[in-house]
Parts: structure tokens; sequence; C-alpha cells
């Protein structure tokens, strides 16, 4: 048999085998695109950039300082209704509110934001370990019994208490119970994925404890902690504004939503929009969040990228 | 089982012990005294030597330490009263020296009769010895039960009484009706006792301890302010232990000995037992939070279980969509914005902005807190009941009831509901508690007299025995409403084992 002058030989390339056998996947192209697809979600991120923004740079333009009141003896600047030259309007005291609102906004948000890396990183330690060593469950277990049991406000509140008002002293309250239960939901989830074969398999071939947790275990999880943040941060806003409102969370020397709604409740009658801005906030931040949060957090987990 | 039962009641002790244990550490080490005493108005009316005194037996009452007048140290370790009281003498040098050895502070007090001339003073001494905090725990849970017993009268005013009660117990009907075991020489006059009222036998022979109220409210129990009714006083015509008959708020059967009566109270009560609680015409603080707590649970569950099945049942429908907005939206909107919000839109129906405008008569006083309550907890409810649903509804036995040919309305009310109710089961008495805990805004903003705006007003004044006494409430609440939520689980569903079989 003579060679065929119609065929001609090909070198073999190897990185277009590779081409046909699995198809072009990026996972976070993947999570962006699945993202992106929905609008509500394109939305409501533009809107927490935003505010974010706003809350980052406004104050640093205005210099508010909460403790400042130098129109306090000018009857004329109290209580002005929202205008042009004072957004949001005047407090009792002549402050502007449009300042106090985003210098209010970054304190709740730095807040809530470190209470959750607090959380979701001691949380997800712990988790971890807890859901691998059976021993380790036994006492965490229990420690998580006696925690778990405990209203979340009450604990928030005897702590303020006893270690006074302040930020600091804010993020520890709310995030020195919260991270067992973070842990606890991330222990469910290891236990699950736990046991499964290809975990067994990678035992059997010797990885090492480290290994697995942070290459098998760790990616599963991405969208499950995703949750668990999405779900913090609105619900650590949340917890801000009504200690301070109770009088137990920040002190005078910050202004923060909970601390312009406390002062705000005084004048709900007279002038309820001092009311209604810091509220509009507070209730922006946390639903956006939550919503862009939520998408993420199904964007993330790869069983979406199916299709 | 009922090993598993005792052990979980064990560990649920243990967690209420460790708890208040913790906080109890926590409130008296690290609140800086001075802090009690700033909402006191009578300290700041006192200054000099008075202000120590009136301060170091303050902090004594509140378990912060151990006090002593030199009256108390004479009284007690010397032969010699009064010797002992004359100042810088030799016996009352030899007494201080016997507590700075026990370890006491000793502290001198130097008062001028006249502030120019230093000459003239009197010189007293007080002592005291500071507990730390382990001392202060265990003092706590010694003194928390406290067992009445018929020499308690003598034992306690034996000094104060011109001649010792006589102790006994009888059975016996008082001149009103009320029938029960009776006690002279005991704190209560009733020790067991039958009543009309729920739940028809009550008692007085063990009662809970916390001490007293202070600042507000000083030198009453805290258990008392919080179980006692509130409001106007309500008197009832009724009869004393003198045969006198007249209109009074005074429950008899509540009342405690006086060791010195005025003579009004001997007039009526002869018998020296005249310290009673009276009645009020509104409910106590416990009852109003549990009043609101109850109507919201009740008016969470018969939204969310028919709303919630609807959305499983119609997935991915309009309504399964308008749902879903409506629980992110209500699970990420921050509580006191819903609260505001919901208490502007009652004010154009002419919903009161406050409770007590209206106060405890008005059913309108309740319509709007309670809706508040429920809306706060309604989201997680509706969400995990259409989770369940929709998980259970992929399950092969409904698979089978579709192939068996039942209606899909037959499958999700008859099979996948009992099965998806479970786990909700559970939580019900969970959600009781967390109406109480949830009602720490609520009733915050709508100045409801609750427990739950107690708590927040107490810590607001360093009401610290208050603190601790409602957080031992609530922790109690807590872990029994989870004990007792996995026990209704095994009795609405008999698989679930709670107990662990065999090894692993």
């Amino acid at each position: 048999m003579t060679q065929d002058s119609r065929f001609t030989f090909v070198k073999v390339d190897e990185s277009a085998s590779e081409h046909i056998a699995a198809p072009q996947y990026s996972y976070w192209k993947s999570v962006f695109r699945r993202f992106f697809s929905s609008k509500v979600a394109i939305f409501m991120l533009v809107l927490i950039i935003v505010i974010i923004l706003m809350a980052i740079i406004h104050p640093m333009i205005s210099g508010y300082d909460n403790l400042n009141m130098e129109n306090i003896n000018d009857p004329t600047s109290r209580f002005l209704r929202p205008s042009l030259e004072h957004l949001f309007g005047t407090d009792s005291v002549g402050r502007d509110q449009f300042n106090a609102v985003w210098s209010g906004t970054r304190t709740s948000l730095f807040a809530s934001f470190a209470a959750t890396a607090v959380t979701t990183i001691i949380g997800v330690i712990v988790g971890m370990f807890w859901g691998f060593s059976k021993r380790l469950d036994v006492i965490m277990i229990e420690i998580y019994n006696v925690i778990a049991n405990i209203p979340y406000t009450l604990v928030c509140m005897l702590i303020m208490y006893t270690f006074g008002a302040g930020l600091v002293q804010l993020i520890f309250a709310m995030s020195c119970t919260t991270w067992i239960s973070t842990a606890y939901f991330i222990r469910v989830q290891v236990m699950i994925i736990r046991d499964r074969d290809y975990n067994l398999a990678s035992r059997c071939l010797g990885t090492p404890m480290s290994k697995m947790i942070t290459h098998n275990i760790l990616p599963y999880l991405i969208s499950v902690i995703m949750t668990s943040i999405s779900r913090d941060v609105p619900s650590f806003i949340s917890s801000e504004v009504f200690l301070s409102y109770l009088g137990v969370g920040l002190g005078q020397s910050y202004a923060s939503l909970g601390r312009l709604v406390q002062d705000a409740v005084k004048y709900i009658q007279s002038a309820p929009y001092l009311l209604i801005f810091p509220l509009v906030v507070a209730a922006s931040i946390s639903v956006s969040l939550y919503i862009v949060g939520q998408t993420l957090a199904d964007a993330s987990d790869p069983r979406t990228h199916m299709i | 089982m009922k090993k598993y039962i005792l052990i979980r009641i064990l560990k649920s002790i243990v967690s209420i012990f460790m708890v208040v244990s913790i906080v109890l550490a926590m409130i008296y080490t690290m609140i800086p005294t001075t802090k009690v005493f700033e909402q006191d108005p009578a300290f700041r009316r006192l200054s000099g030597s008075d202000a120590i005194f009136y301060r170091y037996n303050k902090l004594d009452e509140l378990g912060y330490l151990d006090n002593m007048t030199m009256d108390d140290m004479c009284r007690e370790s010397s032969d010699d009263y009064a010797a002992c009281m004359i100042s810088d003498s030799e016996e009352n040098l030899r007494v201080l020296q016997v507590y700075e050895d026990k370890g006491y502070t000793i502290e001198r007090l130097v008062k001028y009769q006249n502030p120019d001339d230093t000459s003239e003073a009197t010189v007293d001494y007080i002592a005291h010895y500071d507990y730390n905090a382990f001392q202060i725990i265990f003092n706590f849970w010694t003194n928390l039960v406290r067992v009445d017993n018929s020499g308690f009268v003598n034992n306690t005013y034996g000094k104060k009484l011109s001649e010792p009660v006589e102790e006994r117990y009888y059975f016996g009907t008082d001149q009103n009706g009320v029938t029960g075991l009776m006690c002279s020489g005991c704190r209560y006059k009733y020790q067991i006792y039958f009543d009309g009222n729920f739940p028809f036998i009550h008692q007085n022979i063990i009662k809970l301890n916390f001490g007293n109220s202070f600042p507000t409210n000083a030198g009453v129990p805290t258990m008392e302010i919080i179980s006692r009714g509130q409001g106007e006083q309500a008197s009832t015509e009724q009869t004393f232990p003198s045969g006198i008959t007249q209109t009074s708020p005074y429950i008899q059967t509540t009342c405690e000995f006086m060791p010195t009566p005025d003579q009004a109270s001997l007039r009526l009560f002869p018998d020296q037992y005249a310290d009673c609680i009276s009645a009020y015409t509104s409910p106590s603080m416990i009852m109003t939070s549990y009043i609101f707590g109850i109507a919201s649970l009740i008016l969470v569950y018969v939204i969310a279980l028919p709303f919630g099945i609807s959305m499983a049942q119609h997935k991915g429908k309009l309504i399964d969509k308008f749902g879903v907005v409506v629980i992110n939206l209500l699970i990420s909107l921050p509580s006191l914005a819903l609260i505001f919000f919901l208490k502007y839109i009652g004010s154009f129906f002419g919903m009161p902005d406050k409770f007590p405008q209206l106060g405890f008569n008005d059913i309108k006083s309740y319509i709007l807190p309670i809706i508040i309550l429920a809306l706060l907890s309604l989201p997680s409810l509706m969400m995990w009941i259409r989770r369940y649903m929709v998980d259970q509804s992929n399950a092969d036995y409904v698979k089978f009831a579709k192939a068996k040919g039942l209606s899909q309305k037959e499958i999700f009310h008859k099979h996948i509901l009992k099965n998806a109710i479970i786990p909700i089961v559970n939580g019900i008495p969970g959600s009781v508690i967390l109406c109480i805990s949830g009602a720490f805004i609520t009733e915050s903003v709508f100045a409801i007299p609750g427990m739950g705006k107690m708590l927040p007003d107490s810590i607001k004044v360093a009401n610290n025995n208050m603190v601790i006494t409602i957080t031992f409430i609530l922790t109690t609440l807590s872990v029994l409403s989870v004990l007792l939520g996995d026990l209704l689980m095994t009795v609405v569903d008999p698989r679930i084992q709670l107990s662990a079989k065999g090894g692993d």
C-alpha cells in the first residue's frame, strides 16, 4: 500500500486533546457569569457599592465629629427640614444629618464587617477541626449546647454592660458567641463531606489532614461560607442598631446608625425625617448585602455551573 | 430513654449553672462598684463618713463584700462590749486586730463635730472583707434556694421579740376559706394552700432568692418585682385574722412575718404575719411578656403553616416567588426598622404609639406589638416549612403515592405534611422562648412593662441583681425549651430515638 496523497500526517497536539476532553471551564468566570445573570443582584451590588463608597469617602470630606456641637446655641440651625443645604436636615443640636448618617454608616458597616470577619475566620477554622475530630466533638458539642442556649441579645447586652461602651467592645460582644454557631454550621457540613468516598480514598492514599481540609473540603464549602456571611453582615447591622437603640451600644463619641435612631426616636412626631434616613440606609445595606450574598452563594456553588 | 432524659436534665442544670456563674463573675468583677451608686439618689445626698457607711452597707447587701461595723465586731468577738465600743481603747484595738488577721480591711473614719475645729472629732472603724469571684458565685448558689422552716422566726428575730413564737405546723382553714398547711414560726404563715386560682395548689416553702433590687425599687426582692402585678392596687373585701372585715389589696396567703409591726398591722394581723404582697389590677412583668409571646406565637403558626405549605405546593409559581421575596425582605430588614415602619403604618389606623397610652384594658394596645412580634419570627419559620416540604416531596414514598393514584392535595396534606412537621415541632418550645428575647426591642419601643424591657432598663441603672435574675430566668427557660423540643419530637415521631444505640 502506498501513501495516499489525499491524507497528510498531523502532529499530536497534547493541549488540543486536553481541550476536547474537558470543555473550557474557569471556576471564577462561571461564578461571575452566573452572578451577573441576575438583574436584581446587579442592582443591589451597585447600591451597596455606592453606600460603601459614600460611607468611606464622605466622612473624610465632611470631617464629621459626633462630639462637635458648634451650633448648639444657635436655635435657627436646629431641626431644619431636609433642604438642598442640609439634605437630611439637622438635629436637636444643629448637626447636619447628611454628614451624621454617612459617618454613622461607616461605623456600623465597620463594626458589622469586623464582627463578620472574626466570626467567619474563627468559625470556619474551629468548625473544620470540630467536624474532623471525634474527640473534639465530644467536648465542643457540650460547649455549644451551653452557649447556644443563651439568648443572643442577652449575651450582647451583658457583655456591653460589663465591658462598657465602645467600638471594640461592640465587635467583641457581637462576635464572641456567634462564632460557635458558624462553627457548628461548618461542622455539620464537614461531617457530611468527610466520609464521602473520594475523601476515604484520599485518606487511604495518605493525604495529611491539613491538605485534606484545604484541598478536598474547603472548596466544597465556599458556597456554604458565603451563605453564612451573607446572613451575618445584615444581622450584625441589625444588632448594632438595636443595641445602640437600647442604650447599651456605642458611646457618645461615635455616630452610628443605631445611635442616630435612638436620638431621633424622641422627635418621632415633630421631626420624623431624623428617624427615616438612618433607618432607610440601614435597611438598604441589609437588604442589598443579603441579596448580593445569597446570589453569590448560589453562584459560587459549582453544581449550578453545569448548565 | 429514661436514662437519656435524666442525663439531659443533668446537663441542662449544668449549663444553667455555668452560664449564670460566668455572668455573675463578669458582673461582679468587671463593673466598677462606683457605677452601682451613680444612679442612687440616696447615696448622692450623703457625704463624708456617712457616705462610706452607706456604701459598704449596700455593697454588703448586694453581696460584694462582708461589712462589719464596730457594733457588729464588738458583739461578735468581744466579752466587754462597752469597753470595745470606745474608740482606740485597748479592747477596741484588740478586736480590730482580730479582724485584720482574718483578712478584713480596716478603715478609720474620723468625723469632726465642727469642720473648722479639728480637735473635737469622733473616730469610728469599719471593716470589710472583699469576696473574690469564686466566693461570690458560691454565696449566690448557696443562698439561691431558700427553704422555710418553723424555727425561722425565733432564729432570725429572736433578740427583737419579747417572747419566742410557738413553733408548729397545722392543717386548717382560715377566715376566708383558704385551706392548707399553716405554720407558726416560719417565715410564711401559709406553707401549702389551695385556692381557686391557677394552678390551684400553691406553696411558700421553697422560694428562689435573688436578692433585692437596687437602686431602682430599692429593697424589694427582684423576683417580687417581676412576678407581682402592676398598675393600681386591686382591693377586695376580705376578713383578716383578727376578725375585722374590710376592703384591702393584701393577698393574705403571701404574708411574711414582720418582726416589728406597727399598730395598724397588729390590728389586722395579731399573729404578726403582716408583710403581705398586694394585689394589682394589671398582670405582672412575666405575665405581660407571656401574653404577648403566646399571642404572637399563635399568630405566627396560623400564618406560616398554610402559607409555607402552599408555597411548597406551588413551587416556582407566583405565590412561591412572592413568598420568597417577602421572606428575604423580612429576614434582611433590621428589626428596629421593621418595628418603626409598622408603627408608622399603625398610626393611620389609630393604634397607640406606646403601650401605656391606652394600657392593659384596651385591645388596641396589644394589636401592633403582637403583629410585629409575629412578623419578626415569621420569615424563618416559613422558610423552614417550605424547605422541609420541598425536601420531602422528592422522597420515594411520594413517588409511590403518586403511582398509586393519590391526588396532589392528598399527598401533601396526609403524607408530606406529617413528615415535614417533625422538625417544626422541635422548634415550637424554642420559639416560645424566642418571643421573650425578641421582645427586648419590641417591648422597649412600645414601652410595654414586661421582662424584655426590664433587662435593658436594669442594665442602664446598673441593677446587678435584676440583671442576674433575668439572665437566670431566660437561660433556664431556653435550656428547658430545647429539652422539651426534643422530647416533643419523639412523641410526634416514634421513629426518632434520642439515645444513641450501640458503639461508634
